[in-house]
């Protein structure tokens, strides 16, 4: 069980032995993921050196914006991959919540603002969508791959019935249209969101409850329960808040994009999928970690700028993925193949 | 062990008193699928029953051919504990190719495609990675592959059209040819899963590999067996596809289909977790989820609820039928 001497819980028990930072340091640099840092830097440097533009500083403003909307989404679907259920929502989530928000903003088509109520009532959405996952996956014991199925097309359908048959609304509001390009300290806010976004999932999955119960349960759920903890009230948290989180990138989407759409969410989830996966969160559950998943998004997006850069059709962006994905996770589980081993 | 005596179970059901055989049928997953298509006939019919005309009727079978094709293949990778993402994008690349090469070669575009998805099954079976990540990545790989064979181009039948949309303008009983073969194509399946070796052993291998490969199932084998059983189902949808539209793009009809299809084999019983798989439930499983739009249009609630019913559906009739009793562990 050394993947459970990982995981200490931070409540200060005797198991949990505190390491002396110096320890500290070498342990984390051990689980550090150097590969990825390492193929983001080498493809870097590839891309500049086959257009310079590459390495301007537009482009990696541009890189960090485009980054937001999927860096938002793989921190809940990392959550949820982490406990070992699958969250496949995300974008007919993002279509609900991107569409309430801009209808309850500025917009073309109702003369309403609601300022920061919008933003509540969106993220309320996206989180009502993510507890009804939860509780019927957790009290009535339906897979998860099936629940988000239905949450998936339930929140494309909300999308649709907000969008109904009338004009495009398309955001009225020139500050909030500027808000996502505007740069703070030389970095568009979208990123800064974004990175908000990232900086919580990573305070919840090392240092609440929460989060190292979705690592508990991740790595052997019977054990989780049989120790007492609330085995279902954590997998209901967990949906909840990857419905949030997808909400919040609905709305950040839609602000991108200044106008309502119930697909705006369109391709997400063929993104951040493969870069959790790419980037070791197994789909059993228990491994790999937020940060790590981020390091995938910032690989696919940087190699599929960069392959757009260098000429390349973007009509070729889901087979590239596709075709890495495969590679990725055969030379991943290469050698950990074996006669008994059971992979589904 | 459990999966032995369940083996042995289904083999001498057959000689078993009716009463025994009734019992069985009557748990949830069984009944189930028939029970929700037939309730939801029968709102349609008493709420409008002219959408239950005979056209009405082609329409929801023609409909319902290729995701029952699609449906049958899922559920075939289902029933051995994987799941087959790519096989919607395999369809949609077997209809380009097709109506590319049909003046002449039609026969051969189904057979490459058949060693095309073969040789995916065998990289799940010999890499051992989970399929949901690998299929993830050849569907990416086979969208594009359409784009790029199609040119992003839509492709009409020209010479030989006849050879293929016979299956669609040839009606039996107001139920247009590609419904029936379907449905041979689930009969057939359905006794190959009750009466073959293979067909037991990818059961038992979906309800406990472990305990399958520990008793001499040849578990690789069959799991590049069911990967190419749906893959070659996929090129057959294609096939349908391609009758019905007489054109074949890459953003055509058989674009859409990867989540009618699995919701039509989930709906139809099959249990995602693997070892559980009636293809003749599945028929039902893809006439209701064809059935859907029409139903809706015909309570007047109006085009746009479609997904939002759509996703209500699919979570109550699999809460409805899932067996929770193998396990407690639900992911």
């Amino acid at each position: 069980m050394s993947s459970f001497a990982r995981h200490r819980i931070p409540d200060g028990s005797a198991q949990s032995a505190r390491l002396v930072p110096p320890e500290r340091w070498r342990a984390a640099l051990r689980h550090a993921p150097l590969g990825m840092i390492l193929s983001i830097v080498v493809l870097a440097v590839v891309f500049t050196w086959a257009n310079p533009r590459f390495g301007s500083v537009e482009n990696l403003q541009n890189l960090l914006y485009q980054v937001a909307v999927p860096l938002i989404v793989v921190v809940g679907t990392t959550m949820v991959i982490q406990m070992g259920s699958i969250d496949l929502s995300v974008q007919g989530v993002m279509g609900a919540s991107g569409m309430a928000w801009i209808l309850m903003s500025p917009n073309s088509r109702l003369a309403v603002d609601f300022g920061p109520w919008a933003w509540v009532a969106a993220l309320a959405l996206g989180l009502g969508l993510g507890l009804l996952a939860g509780i019927v996956h957790a009290r009535l014991k339906v897979p998860s791959f099936v629940v988000t199925l239905g949450t998936w097309y339930i929140g494309l359908g909300i999308g649709v019935l907000l969008y109904g048959n009338g004009m495009l609304p398309s955001l009225t509001s020139e500050t909030l249209a500027r808000w996502p390009t505007r740069l703070t300290l030389g970095v568009p806010n979208a990123f800064w969101l974004a990175a908000a976004a990232l900086g919580l999932g990573l305070l919840v999955m090392n240092y609440t409850r929460l989060g190292r119960g979705i690592l508990a349960i991740g790595n052997n759920e019977t054990i989780a329960g049989a120790m007492g903890l609330p085995v279902a009230s954590i997998k209901i948290m967990a949906f909840a808040v990857a419905g949030l989180l997808s909400a919040l990138a609905g709305i950040l989407a839609t602000m991108q994009l200044g106008s309502g759409s119930p697909d705006i969410g369109s391709g997400q989830l063929f993104t951040v999928i493969p870069a959790a996966v790419i980037a070791g969160t197994a789909l059993s559950g228990g491994e790999g970690g937020v940060v790590r998943s981020a390091l995938g998004v910032f690989l696919l997006i940087l190699l599929n700028n960069g392959l757009v850069l260098a000429g390349v059709d973007p009509d070729f962006q889901s087979g590239i993925f596709g075709a890495i994905l495969v590679v990725a996770i055969i030379a991943v589980s290469w050698p950990l193949r074996g006669r008994l081993k059971v992979a589904k | 062990m459990t999966d032995h005596s369940e083996i042995l179970m289904n083999r001498t059901t057959l000689a078993k008193p009716l009463g025994g055989r009734l019992s069985r049928l009557a748990s949830g997953h069984v009944i189930a699928p028939p029970l929700v298509f037939a309730v939801m006939l029968g709102a349609v019919w008493l709420l409008n029953p002219n959408y239950l005309s005979p056209f009405g009727i082609s329409i929801v079978a023609a409909t319902a051919a290729p995701i029952l094709l699609l449906a049958l293949g899922q559920a075939t990778v289902l029933n051995v504990g994987s799941i087959d993402l790519s096989n919607a994008a395999t369809s949609l690349l077997g209809t380009i190719l097709l109506a590319m090469i049909l003046p002449g070669y039609g026969f051969w575009g189904i057979l490459a495609i058949l060693a095309l998805v073969t040789v995916i099954g065998a990289i799940v079976a010999y890499a051992q990675v989970p399929s949901f990540a690998l299929t993830l990545g050849t569907l990416g790989v086979l969208q594009t592959a359409a784009l790029v064979t199609s040119d992003s181009q839509t492709i009409y039948l020209g010479a030989n059209r006849e050879l293929v949309s016979t299956l669609y303008t040839t009606n039996v009983g107001f139920v247009p040819l590609s419904f029936w073969l379907a449905v041979a194509v689930a009969l057939v399946f359905w006794a190959a899963l009750q009466f073959t070796r293979a067909g037991q052993s990818m059961t038992a291998m979906g309800k406990n590999e472990t305990a399958a490969i520990l008793s001499g199932v040849p578990v690789r084998g069959l799991r590049i067996a069911a990967f190419a059983v749906s893959g070659f189902l996929g090129g057959v949808a294609g096939l349908a596809i391609l009758a019905q539209a007489g054109s074949a793009s890459a953003s055509g009809i058989g674009s859409a289909l990867l989540l009618p299809g699995i919701a039509a084999a989930l709906v139809g019983g099959a249990s995602i977790s693997g070892g559980q798989t009636n293809p003749l439930n599945v028929i039902f499983g893809a006439l209701t989820v064809a059935f859907v739009p029409m139903a809706i249009q015909a309570l007047g609630v109006g085009a746009q609820s479609q997904s939002l019913v759509y996703g209500l559906f699919i979570i109550l009739v699999v809460a409805l039928t899932t067996t929770r009793s193998r396990g407690i562990v639900i992911k």
